[in-house]
């Protein structure tokens, strides 16, 4: 009796959980199988017409394409760059956040403006900051402050294109770290933190052996999701640059997309999603395996 | 936990765009192979003698066949028109049809032109492709190679009688391997638009006829001001650079489109890339070119820039924005290779898709009519066919220039593979205009993989 029971109530939770399997199934794993399917083929996006099976050849293809060489280069930057600098400025801005009495609620919300704006509408917004003839960037550098003779042609030139590209992956990103920082800060013991400075302990040496140390679960965590973020990097690239000048500021998604909607080489495009997701699977494992510990106190 | 569960949506969100695509319901009409018997002649030529012969060949054809239509029937035709020319269509051109084939309505639908490619490719993916469009020209090869298009050339009779009507230049941007997809719609080209109060400034009184001229040009111009520039454009893509190739008397490949080598890297293409490479180091050619985005319009209108290449739509754009300036045609400067400016417009095409093909041929009919053709005109579409040009450089008169320059016009290679060519060239004109490499050296680079490209099948 009671085992009967017990079997119609799994019964029902099969039942209830019936939809969203359905909806995972079909949104989440079919396309996960069939990319990984086109991925192997010279793909004809034509109905009816038959595609021609390539095995490996569109990842081999990847390996000896210069520009995807090159969007790695610039996709692996952009994570170097705009990861660190966000967790270091979004720590500085939690730090000081946490110390405020009045006032915290309204500068966690400036802070996080940014994060929740469009990545779209930022994304032109820079593009209009950056522009050489009439942007605000050259009118306060050469026309307000004169620190150069010359208009700087930001977005022609892939160095500064890719500095523009970066400032805003790292100021749209800092509030996202602020406020999960910032909750990692408040959960901290105090008594912690009065026992150290009983001890005799400098500021700087609270943080650096009681704050870090305590908050480091918080650090992987945000660490990890940066670097997926960062690796993954598409809106900006795209409206800012597209890519130009000659390819040197694409990174690998912008180069996918590309390939596969403008170029329709969709199997190519497919297998670089598919590289990109092995890398980041790698990254993410290797950082979880290696950097996370249990915090000792 | 968390990043695996991130990193299983992240692969998700990648993929799922790209599946979007491909996973869509396959076509509604069935194609079917039919064998079918064609008488063709051929011309054989054998050492010392030419014989003509006679074969019977059974050949197999996909076809989609088409229902005969029994009711009313609506047709899908997407385009890009600009608002005023849409009004006109959808005002006054489709209503005219309805009149006279009161069995067949045309459902218009505008579509953005930048949006436009990607929409209409996953229609075709998923089998939901309207009957017709007024397609670009330079997507017309891509699509007919797709296996996409009807050939017009083969579903409608009296198809010569168009295609002897209509500009020879843009009729070969239809055509792909061995047949017609579609009819040209409306035609355009680049000529030189030049600057009267920049040129009486600089003390000159006539437009350059040659590209000599036009380097003395520049240099007077030049000595207006250092933020004064005798030309802009907005990049190395084709649209921009072929008209001085084609100038100088260079060209991308052979005429049947085999072969780059010898042609993209011929000395007359490198003097093209070399002048146009000396134009910007003398700072007559706005930096603009380099990318970053260059208002050449406005520029223009605030005389800062002194020649543009542009094509019949700037008087509209002109009279909404800057009514007040006035513009000045003439014909693109010659070189050695005469004044060869590049062929723009749309085509229209029809898909294998449709199930209504005889009602779209007759809307195909109807767009080419003279009337038709005139009454777009009146909206600023250049008219494409030859017999109606007369009575549309009356009401505009500033198309009798563009006619005289799509007598020689040419168009962007009809190739599928033009958008990947198209890429590869403007990265070399960056590299060469950059300085990164000589146009020689960048163009004997470039030739071999345009080559692979043209091959590519």
């Amino acid at each position: 009796m009671n085992r009967a029971l017990r079997q119609q109530q799994i019964r029902v939770a099969y039942l209830f959980m019936l939809p969203g399997l359905i909806f995972f199934l079909t949104f989440q794993i079919y396309p996960l199988i069939k990319a990984f399917q086109i991925s192997l083929y010279r793909w004809e996006i034509m109905p009816g017409q038959a595609s021609q099976f390539l095995g490996l050849a569109n990842y081999l293809r990847a390996f000896q394409d210069p520009i995807f060489w090159l969007a790695m280069r610039n996709t692996a930057l952009y994570t170097l760059v705009t990861v660190p600098g966000q967790m270091v400025l979004a720590m500085v801005v939690a730090l000081a956040l946490n110390r405020l009495v009045w006032g915290r609620v309204f500068f966690r919300t400036v802070y996080y403006l940014p994060v929740i704006t469009s990545w779209v509408v930022v994304s032109l917004l820079f593009k209009f900051l950056f522009n050489s003839q009439a942007g605000l960037i050259n009118f306060v550098l050469k026309d307000l402050l004169h620190l150069t003779p010359n208009y700087i042609p930001w977005l022609q030139n892939p160095g500064t294109a890719l500095i523009a590209i970066m400032t805003l992956g790292i100021w749209k990103g800092i509030g996202w770290s602020m406020v999960i920082f910032l909750a990692a800060l408040q959960g901290i013991p105090v008594e912690l933190h009065e026992a150290a400075a009983i001890d005799g302990a400098s500021r700087w040496q609270r943080f650096w052996y009681v704050t870090l140390p305590i908050m480091r679960p918080t650090l992987v965590f945000v660490l990890v999701m940066l670097t997926i973020g960062g690796f993954n990097v598409f809106i900006p690239v795209y409206l800012i640059t597209g890519g130009e000048p000659m390819h040197r500021t694409e990174t690998i998604l912008t180069y996918m997309y590309n390939e596969a909607f403008n170029f329709l080489d969709f199997g190519y495009g497919a297998a670089l999603s598919y590289l990109l997701a092995a890398i980041i699977f790698v990254l993410s494992f290797l950082q979880i395996r290696f950097l996370r510990r249990p915090v000792e106190f | 936990m968390n990043a695996r569960k991130a990193f299983l949506l992240l692969i998700v969100l990648v993929v799922l765009a790209l599946v979007v695509i491909a996973c869509g319901p396959a076509a509604t009409p069935t194609p079917q192979v039919i064998k079918e018997t064609v008488v063709v002649t051929q011309v054989v030529e054998k050492p010392g003698e030419k014989v003509v012969e006679t074969k019977i060949v059974e050949v197999e054809k996909v076809v989609t066949p088409t229902p005969q239509p029994e009711g009313p029937v609506t047709i899908a035709f997407w385009h890009a028109y600009n608002p005023v020319e849409t009004e006109m269509l959808t005002k006054k051109v489709i209503p005219a049809f309805e009149e006279k084939y009161p069995n067949i309505k045309v459902e218009a639908q505008a579509v953005p032109y930048n949006e436009f490619r990607k929409k209409l490719l996953t229609a075709i993916a998923g089998g939901t492709a309207p009957d017709l469009i007024r397609s670009d020209i330079i997507w017309v090869p891509e699509l007919a190679d797709m296996g996409a298009l009807v050939a017009l050339d083969e579903l409608m009779p009296d198809f010569d009688e168009y295609k002897d009507q209509v500009f020879p230049g843009p009729l070969s941007t239809n055509y792909w391997k061995g047949h017609y997809y579609g009819l040209p719609l409306d035609t355009n080209t680049r000529i030189l638009m030049w600057n009267k109060e920049m040129y009486e400034a600089a003390g000159i009184t006539e437009p350059p006829t040659t590209i000599d001229e036009f380097l003395a040009v520049c240099e007077k111009i030049k000595s207006l001001g250092e933020d004064k520039y005798c030309f802009a454009d907005g990049g190395t893509y084709g649209w921009a650079v072929l008209p001085w190739i084609w100038s100088f008397g260079g060209s991308l490949t052979d005429p049947d489109m085999t072969t780059a080598s010898g042609y993209v890297n011929s000395p007359a293409t490198v003097a093209a890339y070399e002048f146009l490479k000396e134009l910007l180091d003398k700072g007559y050619l706005h930096p603009g070119i380099l990318g970053g985005g260059v208002d050449t319009s406005g520029g223009y209108a605030q005389d800062q820039i002194a020649n543009l290449l542009e094509g019949p739509w700037m008087p509209a754009i002109f009279e909404a924005q800057y009514p007040d300036k006035e513009i000045q045609w003439a014909l693109m400067p010659a070189g050695d290779g005469g004044s060869i400016s590049v062929v723009g417009g749309e085509d229209i095409v029809m898909f294998q898709q449709s199930q209504h093909k005889e009602a779209a041929a007759e809307f195909i009919r109807f767009m080419l009519s003279p009337e038709v053709q005139l009454m777009m005109a009146d909206v600023g579409q250049v008219p494409v066919r030859m017999d109606v040009t007369d009575e549309a450089v009356q009401k505009q008169p500033y198309f009798a220039l563009f006619f005289e320059q799509l007598k020689t016009a040419k168009a962007r290679l009809p190739h599928p593979n033009w958008p990947k060519i198209e890429d590869l060239l403007t990265s070399t004109g960056q590299a060469i205009l950059r300085g990164e490499k000589g146009a020689q050296e960048a163009l004997d680079e470039l030739a071999p993989k345009i080559d692979s490209l043209l091959a590519t099948d």
